[in-house]
C-alpha cells in the first residue's frame, strides 16, 4: 500500500516536471499553429537565468518571477521581430526559424556559462525534506507539483473564464473577424508567444535544483516534451495535462513492475495512442 | 546574379577557414608528433580538453628536459567529435600529410577501437589513457595498440576489494543500462563473491542512460536496505542520482566509478550529498608518494590548476610512451612496440608495467573517500588515497581473450 503511494507521488512530481515543460509549447501550437523548436531552449535560458540570479543574490524566490519576465521580453521580441516576417512563408519557414534560434541559443549558453554542469543552490525550507506517511520525501518534489497544478489552473481559468481568454480563442478561429472588431490580432499573438516563452522559463526555473543545468538540457527535455504533446494531442491544454499525469505515472510504476522496458514503455504509450487515435488523446481532427 | 557573387565569395571564405582549422601540423621536420584524438567540440568537450592539457603539460615537460631522442615532441590535436568515423578519417590525414606514427585518446571507446584498428592497418602506434572497455586489451586486442591506463575489469576489482575489506555485507548495485554499466557491473560482482562469499547483491537495478527522474530507483535502493551501494554511473547519471536520491533518505555511503571529478562535486552545489562516498582511480592528485608530491606542486605552479585525474592520466601515458621510445632509441613503430612491450614506468601513482600478452599496463589502483577539508578545493574532494596492488586487480594472461600472436 505505502510502495503503491510513493511511486505516484514519484510519478506524480515527474507529471508536474513534463506539464510545466509543456504547457508552452502546447499554448503556443494551439494558438497561433507554431511548432517552437525554440522552446527548449528558452527553457534552458530561464535555468541559466536562474542560476545567474541564484549565485549573485543567494535568493531562489525572485528568479521564479524575474526569469520568466525576461523570457517574456525576449519571446515578445522574436515574435515581432522575426516570426511575424517569416509568417507569411508557411510553417516550414517559421519550424526552421525556431529550429535556428534554438541552435543559438545553445551556442550562446556554452559562450556565456561554459560547457558544464552548474549548481543551482537552493537554501530554506525548498531544501529540506520531511516526513510524509512513514517516508522522507523531499519538499522541493511536493513544490513543483503545487507549481504545476497553479500554472494549470491559472491557463484554464484565463483562457476559458475572462475576456482575455474569449479574444485569444476567437482570434484563433478567425483572426480577421476578431481584428476588424477593432482587436489588434498581432499583438494577441505576440503576447501568446511572449507567454508561451515566460512558461518555458518558468520550468526552466523549477527543473534547474531538480535536473542538472547544463548546455545539453534543452536537447534533452524537448523529446520529453514533445512526447507530451503528441500522445496529449498538439494544441491541447487538457491533453497535456492527461498526457503529463499518464507518462508521469507510467514512468514511476514502470520501474517498479517492468523495470526491463522503463525506457520503451513512453514510446509504446506514444504508438498506442498515434495507432488508436492520431491526433492525441484530446486532439481536434484534422 | 550580384546575389550569387556574394554567396560564392562568403563560401570562398568559409572553405578558407576551414583549411585553418583542419589539425595542421609540421612547420619543423625534426619533431616527434602525437596526434591526440579528443572531443575538443560538443557535450564532451570539457572532457577532451583535460585530457589534452595533460598530454601538452607531459610534451613540455619532455621538451624542457632536452626533448625525445634530441628532437621536440609536437602534439597534434585531433578533434574526434566522439565519432569513430570522424577521428579516423583526420588521423589517417595526418598520417599520409605529416607522417604522424604516435597517436593518443582518452574519450569514447568506440573511437578506440575505430583507432586500434587503423593502427594496425597504417602501423602506426595508438594508445589510450581512458578509454576503459576491458575488451579494447581483450578479444579486440592488437600489437599496434598500447593501454597505459585502467580498465573496468582492474577498477570494478579494486572497488570490489575495498568494499570487502570495509566489511560491507550487503551490496546496492545501480547502473546505466549498455554495455559498458553491465561490463562493469559483472567484474565487480565476480571479484566480489571471489573475496566474500557471503557478500550478498540486495538490489541491481539498471537504469536508461541520461535518466532525469532518479527517484523510482532511489525508493527501490532505500527499500533494499544495503550496506553500501556500488556505481559506474557516470555525468549526470551520477550527479542526480546523488542529487536527487540524498534528500530522499539515500543514506547509503556510494561507491563509485568518477567520484574524483572535481567538475562533478562542483556541480552538486552541497558538499553534504558526496561527503563519505568513495572511489577508485589509476590516478588521484591526493595520491601520497612524494613523486606525487613534486608532480602535483609543479603542475600548479606552471598551470594555475591541478593534475586532477583526467589531466594526471593522460599526463603519465605519454610520460610512459616516451620511456619506450627513449628505450627504443628510435621512433621505428616495430621497435617502439618492442621496446614498450615490458617496460616498467615509475610516475606519480606508483610503479606501472607494460605487459606483452596483451599491452595492458598493470598498474596500481588508488582509492580514497570524499572530505570537506582537502588542500585542492574550497568543495570537498578525496582525502588521501590509499593504494590497491597492481596483482590483486590483475586479470591473468591467459583469461584477457586476447590473442595477440595470431
Amino acid at each position: 500500500m505505502n510502495e503503491i503511494f510513493v511511486f505516484s507521488l514519484h510519478g506524480l512530481a515527474y507529471a508536474g516536471l513534463l506539464f510545466l515543460v509543456s504547457a508552452g509549447l502546447t499554448l503556443v501550437f494551439g494558438m497561433m499553429n507554431v511548432l517552437n523548436f525554440a522552446h527548449a531552449a528558452m527553457y534552458m535560458l530561464g535555468a541559466y537565468f536562474s542560476y545567474t540570479q541564484v549565485t549573485t543574490t543567494g535568493l531562489f524566490w525572485p528568479s521564479v518571477i524575474f526569469c520568466p519576465l525576461l523570457l517574456f521580453i525576449l519571446g515578445a521580441l522574436v515574435e515581432r521581430f522575426l516570426l511575424r516576417r517569416v509568417h507569411i512563408h508557411g510553417h516550414l519557414h517559421e519550424l526552421l526559424l525556431t529550429f535556428g534560434l534554438a541552435y543559438i541559443i545553445t551556442e550562446l549558453v556554452k559562450w556565456i556559462w561554459g560547457n558544464y554542469p552548474l549548481a543551482v543552490n537552493i537554501t530554506g525550507f525548498l531544501s529540506k525534506s520531511i516526513h510524509l506517511f512513514g517516508i522522507i520525501y523531499p519538499v522541493y518534489r511536493l513544490f513543483v507539483i503545487f507549481c504545476a497544478i497553479m500554472v494549470g489552473v491559472a491557463m484554464a481559468l484565463i483562457l476559458y473564464k475572462t475576456r482575455m481568454g474569449i479574444v485569444l480563442r476567437a482570434s484563433v478561429n478567425d483572426g480577421e473577424m476578431v481584428d476588424a472588431l477593432g482587436i489588434n490580432v498581432p499583438l494577441v499573438m505576440m503576447g501568446v508567444f511572449a507567454f508561451g516563452s515566460a512558461l518555458s522559463g518558468f520550468a526552466g526555473v523549477i527543473a534547474g535544483p531538480l535536473l542538472s543545468t547544463y548546455p545539453g538540457m534543452a536537447h534533452e527535455i524537448l523529446v520529453d516534451a514533445f512526447v507530451v504533446i503528441v500522445v496529449g494531442g498538439f494544441g491541447s491544454l487538457g491533453g497535456a495535462v492527461a498526457a503529463s499525469l499518464l507518462i508521469g505515472e507510467l514512468q514511476s510504476f514502470g520501474v517498479l513492475l517492468f523495470p526491463k522496458l522503463s525506457l520503451a514503455l513512453v514510446y509504446l504509450l506514444m504508438a498506442g495512442v498515434l495507432i488508436v487515435k492520431p491526433s492525441g488523446l484530446f486532439g481536434a481532427k484534422q | 546574379m550580384k546575389k550569387g557573387m556574394w554567396s560564392l565569395g562568403i563560401l570562398a571564405i568559409f572553405f578558407v577557414l576551414m583549411s585553418l582549422i583542419v589539425p595542421n601540423a609540421a612547420q619543423s621536420e625534426d619533431t616527434i608528433k602525437l596526434g591526440v584524438t579528443e572531443p575538443l567540440s560538443g557535450t564532451f568537450k570539457d572532457i577532451g580538453t583535460r585530457y589534452l592539457e595533460g598530454v601538452q603539460y607531459a610534451a613540455k615537460v619532455i621538451n624542457e628536459g632536452g626533448g625525445l631522442l634530441g628532437e621536440k615532441v609536437q602534439v597534434i590535436p585531433i578533434d574526434s567529435e566522439l565519432k569513430p568515423d570522424v577521428a579516423t578519417r583526420k588521423a589517417q590525414t595526418v598520417i599520409l600529410k605529416d607522417n604522424v606514427k604516435f597517436f593518443c585518446g582518452g574519450t569514447g571507446s568506440s573511437v578506440g577501437e575505430a583507432m586500434s584498428q587503423l593502427a594496425k592497418r597504417q602501423n602506426v602506434i595508438m594508445f589510450t589513457y581512458g578509454m576503459d572497455a576491458a575488451s579494447m586489451t581483450g578479444e579486440k586486442c592488437n600489437r599496434n595498440f598500447f593501454r597505459p591506463g585502467g580498465s573496468t575489469d582492474g577498477r570494478s576489482f579494486a572497488i570490489a576489494q575495498m568494499i570487502v575489506k570495509k566489511g560491507f555485507q550487503k551490496i546496492g548495485i545501480i547502473a546505466q543500462d549498455y554495455s559498458f554499466g553491465h561490463e562493469a557491473v559483472d567484474a565487480f560482482k565476480k571479484k566480489l563473491l571471489q573475496l566474500n562469499p557471503k557478500a550478498r547483491t540486495v538490489a541491481e537495478i539498471y537504469h536508461p542512460l541520461g535518466t532525469k527522474d532518479f527517484a523510482p530507483y532511489a525508493s527501490q535502493l532505500i527499500a533494499a536496505a544495503p550496506d553500501v551501494i556500488f556505481t559506474p554511473n557516470w555525468g549526470n547519471d551520477l550527479t542526480l542520482l546523488l542529487k536527487q536520491g540524498r534528500p530522499m533518505g539515500l543514506k547509503a555511503k556510494v561507491v563509485s566509478y568518477y567520484i574524483n571529478d572535481e567538475v562533478m562535486i562542483e556541480s552538486l552545489g552541497d558538499d553534504n550529498l558526496i561527503l563519505g562516498d568513495m572511489g577508485a582511480e589509476i590516478y588521484m592528485v591526493s595520491i601520497p608518494t612524494k613523486k606525487n608530491e613534486e608532480f602535483v606542486q609543479k603542475f600548479y605552479k606552471d598551470e594555475g590548476h591541478y593534475p586532477t585525474w583526467l589531466r594526471g592520466k593522460s599526463y603519465m601515458a605519454v610520460m610512459f610512451w616516451a620511456e619506450a621510445v627513449k628505450k627504443a632509441g628510435t621512433t621505428d613503430v616495430n621497435k617502439v612496440i618492442k621496446a614498450w612491450e615490458g617496460l616498467t614506468y615509475e610516475g606519480p601513482a606508483g610503479t606501472w608495467t607494460m605487459r606483452a600478452c596483451d599491452h595492458q599496463a598493470q598498474v596500481p589502483y588508488w582509492t580514497a573517500e570524499i572530505v570537506k577539508n582537502n588542500p585542492f578545493f574550497k568543495h570537498a574532494f578525496v582525502g588521501p588515497a590509499v593504494e590497491v596492488p597492481a596483482k590483486d586487480v590483475e586479470v591473468p594472461c591467459d583469461q584477457t581473450g586476447c590473442r595477440m600472436g595470431q
